[in-house]
C-alpha cells in the first residue's frame, strides 16, 4: 500500500476519491438518461429546475433522503438492509481495479522541511497483476445482492425477479468470459496497464513474420477483435440488466423485480450499484478495445512537453500573484511554482480526460440503446445467450487463435 | 500481498459508507403510523394469496448447473490464452493449438448436445 | 508484525468463523450465504499467499458460480418440512452424532497430514525452474498434465449430460 505515511495517505485518499467519483456520477447519469430519453422521443424532459434541469438532481437527492424509512412485514430484516449495501461492493471494487490514467512518477521533493522519496502513484484504487480475472470474479458476485433482496423481501415478484436476474446474468457471463479469451490471446497478459501499453502507437502487426504498420489508424484492439467487441458489449448489457435485457425488472410482469419492496435511499443504492457496474463495464470496453487512456497519435512525451510549456508560461504570473499575499506569500509562491512533478500530474490528468471521454461515450451508448431497442421475451433472451452468443464467442476464440498462430509463427 | 490491503480497505470503506448512509437517512424523514394494509407485502393491491416462497421451475437450476460446467471450461482457457504467444515464440504453437483444439472440440460437442437435447428451451 | 501476516490471520479467522456459522445456522439459506462469505474470504487468503490466478478462479467458480447455484436452489424450495425432518427424530440424532465423529476425524487427519506438509514445504518452495506466475502454471498444465486436462473436459461433458438427465426425471417431491 505504501512505504511511508505520505504514500499510504495519498493512496487512501485516491481510493476514496475514485469511489466518491463513481457515486457522484450516478445522479448525473440519471439526468443524462432522462434528458436523453426525452431527446430521443422528441420530448423536453426535466428542464424546469435550474439550467437545463441540472438541479433536478439535487431535488431528487433531497426527495430520496426525506422519504419515510419503511420495511414491510415478514421481511428478513438484516438481509433486507444488507442487500443494498452489498450491491455497492462489486461495482466499487471492479471500478477501482481499472487504470483511469497513466501512473504518476513523483521525484524526490521536500515539504515542510522533510524530504520525501520518489513515489509511483497508479491512477487507480489498486494495481493488480491479474486485473481481468479479479474484475470478472468480483463482478460475478453481483447476483448475491439481487438474490438477497429478492429472498428477504418475502414477495413473489421480488423472488421471481431475483431468480430471473440471476439466471440471466450467469447465462451471459459465459459469452462475456469467452469473448475476453480473444483479448487475452491478443495481448498475452491479465494486466490492464500492459494491455494499454500494447495499444500505443499506429496500427502494426506481424504478417507472416514481417512487421506491417498502418500509420493512419491507432493500434487499438477493436481492429483485431471486432466480433469480440460486439459480443462483449452485448454481454455487458445483459450483465448490468439494462434494456433490452431488463427482464428482472420488467414492469409489466414483475412490478419492479427484485427491488419491488424497496423505497427511498435503499432503492437508490441499487441504482448506484447498477450504474457503477455500467461504469466499470464502459471502462473495460475502453481498455480492451479502445486503447484505454491512449490518445491516438499523441505520445506521453508530447503531452508532457505541452503541459510543461503551459506550466512555464503561467509560472511567472502565478508566483507574482501569490507573492502579494500577506505573511505566507513566499511559501505560497513556492507551492504554486512550476516543477517537473506538477508536469507529471498534469500529464496524467490530460490522459485521464481521454479515458473519461471514452467511458462517457460508452455510458451514452447504454442510454441510447435503452431508448431504442425494445425488451426481449425471456425465452428469446436465454436463446440469444446460449444459442447465439456463446457459439459466436467460441468461433471468435478459435479464429483468433488460428490467425495469431499463422501470423506470429516464423515460417522461414 | 501488498495489493490486498487496499482491496480490504475499500471493501470496509464501502460497507461503512452504505451502512452510515442508511442509518443517517433513517433519522430524518417522516414517521407516520403504520397500518395493516400498508405493512402487507405488495401484491398489486389485492390481499396476499400465498407465501412469498412458491415453487419455481427446475430450469433455473439446470441453467445454473450448466453455467458452472461451461464456466470451468472457460476458466481453463485463460492460462492457455496468456501463454499462447510464448509457446508460439518457442515454436510450440501447433502443439498448443492442438491441445486446446481437443478441449474445444469436447466443449463444442457438449454445447451442441445441450442445444439438441432441448435442455436450454424456455417455454 | 508485518501487515500481510496480520491480514492472513485475520482472514483465516473470518473463514473459520463463517465456516462454523454454516454448520451452526439452522436456516439453509443463511448457511448458503455464510458459505459464500467463506468462499470469498478464502479467495483473499489465496491472494495473500500470492496464488493470484487461483484466487481469481476461486472467486469466479466457487463464489460466483457454485454458491450462486446453491443460494438459488435453496431459495426455490419452501424448506419448512425438510428443516423439521432434519432437526427432529432419532435418525437425525444419529446423523448428528456420527457427523461429529466424522468432523473430529477430519480435523485430526488434517493436522496429521499438514504436519507432514510443513516439512515438505521447505524443499518445495524454492525448487529451481518452477515459477509461480500464471504463465508457469499454463506451461505445466498444457505440457506435463495435458492428459488430465483433456480428461477433465470429458468429465465436465459427462456431468452436463447427467445433470440434464436428472432434471428430466418425472415425479419426486419437487419435479
Amino acid at each position: 500500500m505504501g512505504s511511508d505515511l505520505f504514500e499510504i495517505s495519498v493512496n487512501l485518499i485516491k481510493m476514496i476519491i475514485i469511489f466518491v467519483m463513481m457515486v457522484q456520477l450516478v445522479p448525473l447519469l440519471v439526468w443524462v438518461e432522462r434528458r436523453g430519453s426525452a431527446f430521443i422521443q422528441n420530448r423536453l424532459g426535466p428542464n424546469r429546475i435550474g439550467p437545463l434541469g441540472l438541479t433536478q438532481l439535487l431535488a431528487d437527492a433531497v426527495k430520496f433522503i426525506f422519504k419515510e424509512e419503511f420495511i414491510p412485514e415478514k421481511t428478513k430484516k438484516f438481509i433486507f438492509y444488507a442487500a443494498p449495501v452489498v450491491s455497492l461492493i462489486p461495482a466499487a471494487l471492479a471500478f477501482g481495479a481499472i487504470p483511469l490514467s497513466m501512473p504518476i512518477n513523483i521525484e524526490a521533493f521536500t515539504m515542510f522541511g522533510e524530504s520525501y522519496g520518489p513515489y509511483r502513484f497508479a491512477f487507480q484504487s489498486f494495481e493488480l497483476g491479474i486485473g481481468i480475472v479479479f474484475v470478472l470474479g468480483i463482478s460475478s458476485l453481483g447476483p448475491y445482492a439481487m438474490l438477497m433482496a429478492g429472498w428477504a423481501s418475502n414477495n413473489k415478484y421480488s423472488l421471481l425477479g431475483a431468480l430471473r436476474a440471476c439466471a440471466q446474468s450467469i447465462s451471459y457471463e459465459l459469452a462475456l468470459g469467452l469473448s475476453i479469451v480473444g483479448v487475452l490471446l491478443l495481448y498475452g497478459t491479465f494486466d490492464f496497464s500492459e494491455m494499454i501499453a500494447a495499444q500505443q502507437g499506429p496500427l502494426n502487426f506481424m504478417w507472416f513474420g514481417k512487421e506491417v504498420t498502418l500509420g493512419f489508424l491507432p493500434n487499438w484492439g477493436i481492429f483485431y477483435q471486432p466480433l469480440g467487441a460486439i459480443i462483449f458489449l452485448t454481454a455487458v448489457f445483459a450483465e448490468t440488466n439494462r434494456t433490452p435485457f431488463d427482464l428482472p425488472e420488467a414492469e409489466a410482469e414483475l412490478v419492479a423485480g427484485y427491488h419491488t419492496e424497496y423505497s427511498g435511499l435503499k432503492m437508490n443504492m441499487f441504482y448506484i450499484g447498477e450504474y457503477g457496474h455500467m461504469m466499470a463495464a464502459s471502462a473495460l470496453m475502453a481498455v480492451f478495445y479502445f486503447g484505454g487512456y491512449d490518445i491516438p497519435f499523441v505520445t506521453a512525451e508530447d503531452v508532457n512537453a505541452g503541459v510543461t510549456w503551459f506550466g512555464q508560461a503561467i509560472d511567472p504570473l502565478l508566483t507574482t500573484v501569490a507573492s502579494w499575499a500577506p505573511f505566507v506569500g513566499d511559501s505560497l509562491a513556492e507551492a504554486l511554482g512550476f516543477s517537473a512533478n506538477k508536469a507529471a500530474i498534469g500529464t496524467a490528468f490530460v490522459f485521464h480526460i481521454a479515458m473519461f471521454a471514452k467511458i462517457l461515450f460508452f455510458l451514452w451508448v447504454f442510454v441510447w440503446v435503452r431508448w431504442t431497442i425494445p425488451r426481449f421475451r425471456y425465452d428469446q433472451l436465454m436463446d440469444l445467450g446460449w444459442k447465439t452468443m456463446l457459439p459466436w464467442a467460441l468461433f471468435n476464440t478459435i479464429i483468433t487463435a488460428i490467425v495469431i498462430f499463422i501470423m506470429r509463427t516464423n515460417w522461414s | 500481498m501488498n495489493s490486498l490491503a487496499p482491496i480490504i480497505a475499500l471493501t470496509i470503506f464501502v460497507v461503512l459508507f452504505g451502512t452510515a448512509l442508511l442509518f443517517l437517512v433513517s433519522l430524518v424523514g417522516p414517521k407516520p403510523k403504520n397500518s395493516d394494509a400498508k405493512n402487507s407485502t405488495y401484491e398489486c393491491g389485492i390481499d396476499v394469496q400465498t407465501t412469498g416462497h412458491s415453487k419455481i421451475s427446475v430450469r433455473y437450476y439446470l441453467t445454473a448447473i450448466l453455467f458452472i460446467l461451461f464456466d470451468i471450461e472457460i476458466i481453463f482457457m485463460y492460462p492457455w490464452a496468456i501463454a499462447y504467444g510464448d509457446f508460439i515464440k518457442e515454436g510450440q504453437g501447433l502443439y498448443m493449438l492442438g491441445a486446446m483444439g481437443v478441449f474445444l472440440l469436447i466443449f463444442i460437442i457438449g454445447l451442441v448436445w445441450e442445444i439438441k437435447s432441448k435442455a436450454l428451451e424456455w417455454d | 508484525m508485518d501487515i500481510s501476516v496480520l491480514l492472513f490471520y485475520g482472514l483465516s479467522f473470518i473463514v473459520l468463523c463463517f465456516a462454523l456459522a454454516v454448520v451452526v445456522s439452522n436456516n439453509p439459506v443463511y448457511s448458503a450465504f455464510y458459505l459464500a462469505i467463506t468462499m470469498v474470504s478464502l479467495a483473499f487468503v489465496y491472494f495473500i499467499l500470492q496464488a493470484y490466478f487461483i484466487a481469481g478462479v476461486q472467486l469466479i467458480v466457487y463464489a460466483g458460480a457454485v454458491m450462486v447455484l446453491f443460494v438459488m436452489v435453496l431459495m426455490m424450495f419452501d424448506l419448512k418440512k425438510e428443516k423439521d425432518s432434519f432437526s427432529k427424530g432419532r435418525m437425525s440424532n444419529f446423523l448428528k452424532v456420527s457427523s461429529v465423529g466424522w468432523l473430529w476425524g477430519l480435523i485430526a487427519g488434517a493436522i496429521y497430514m499438514s504436519s507432514d506438509l510443513l516439512s515438505m514445504g521447505a524443499t518445495l518452495h524454492n525448487k529451481d525452474g518452477v515459477g509461480t506466475t500464471t504463465k508457469d502454471l499454463a506451461k505445466l498444465l498444457y505440457t506435463d498434465y495435458i492428459f488430465a486436462f483433456e480428461l477433465l473436459g470429458l468429465l465436465l461433458l459427462l456431468i452436463a449430460v447427467g445433470a440434464v438427465a436428472v432434471s428430466r426425471i418425472k415425479g419426486g417431491t419437487h419435479a
